[in-house]
């Protein structure tokens, strides 16, 4: 189970990576043009994506960006598909 | 370990040496003469080779520019704080009509250069270890 993510932004990244074949990290990281650290720090919640990294990753994934990116209110209420 | 990060080791270690081949080379050289030392900066150019980028890899991003311009900014934060306090100080240790001496100057803008480097370079090793925060 991954670990809880810290902050507002929730992604489903990890999760699509896994359903997609088991996406590597890497071939994730190539596809939207960033580095294997990056995709690390997103999956733990510890770096929020530019708007233009969020939707080449929904494009990545073939789905919209708030099937990738959820945004969570203080009350716990979410906002996106995700 | 990103090239960021290891250039930011390697900046580290040239300051290192640097301040610690004029500390030894002071005594026996003389404060003028040590200045050599400082010689050792030049290694710094260097630097690039961590950033060769191999074909179809992509050895930076909009993290690792976010975490440098952050670094930068912090760096300048600092530089500035010590160049104003240092001016202030200057009177005191001088006195009000004193004149600074063209070595304290030269060493001043030698340290100072220090200063930033390893600040920069500390800055930017922190934010990685936090995860590298939010895209502007």
């Amino acid at each position: 189970m991954p670990p809880e993510q810290p902050g507002p932004l929730k992604n489903q990244v990890r999760r699509l990576r896994f359903e997609r074949g088991e996406m590597t990290q890497q071939e994730l990281a190539e596809r939207v043009g960033v580095t294997r650290q990056t995709i690390i720090a997103l999956e733990a919640g510890k770096y929020t994506p530019s708007l233009l990294l969020a939707f080449r990753l929904a494009r990545a994934f073939g789905v919209g960006v708030e099937e990738v990116f959820r945004y969570e209110d203080g009350d716990g209420t979410g906002r996106g598909s995700g | 370990m990103t090239p960021a990060q290891k250039n930011a080791w390697f900046s580290l270690a040239v300051v290192a040496t640097c301040l610690a081949v004029l500390a030894a080379l002071v005594p026996m050289l003389g404060p003028v003469r040590a200045q050599g030392a400082f010689g050792i900066m030049g290694l710094l150019g260097f630097g690039w080779f961590f950033f060769r980028k191999p074909p179809g890899e992509v050895v930076a991003d909009e993290r690792d520019d976010q975490i440098r311009r952050r670094a930068m900014l912090i760096a300048h934060f600092v530089f500035w704080v010590v160049f104003l306090l240092a001016g202030v100080a200057c009177p005191f240790l001088y006195g009000p009509t004193g004149a600074v001496p063209v070595l304290v100057v030269v060493y001043g803008l030698w340290l100072a250069f220090s200063l930033f480097l390893t600040v920069a370079a500390v800055a930017t090793l922190v934010q990685y270890s936090l995860g590298g925060d939010d895209a502007a």
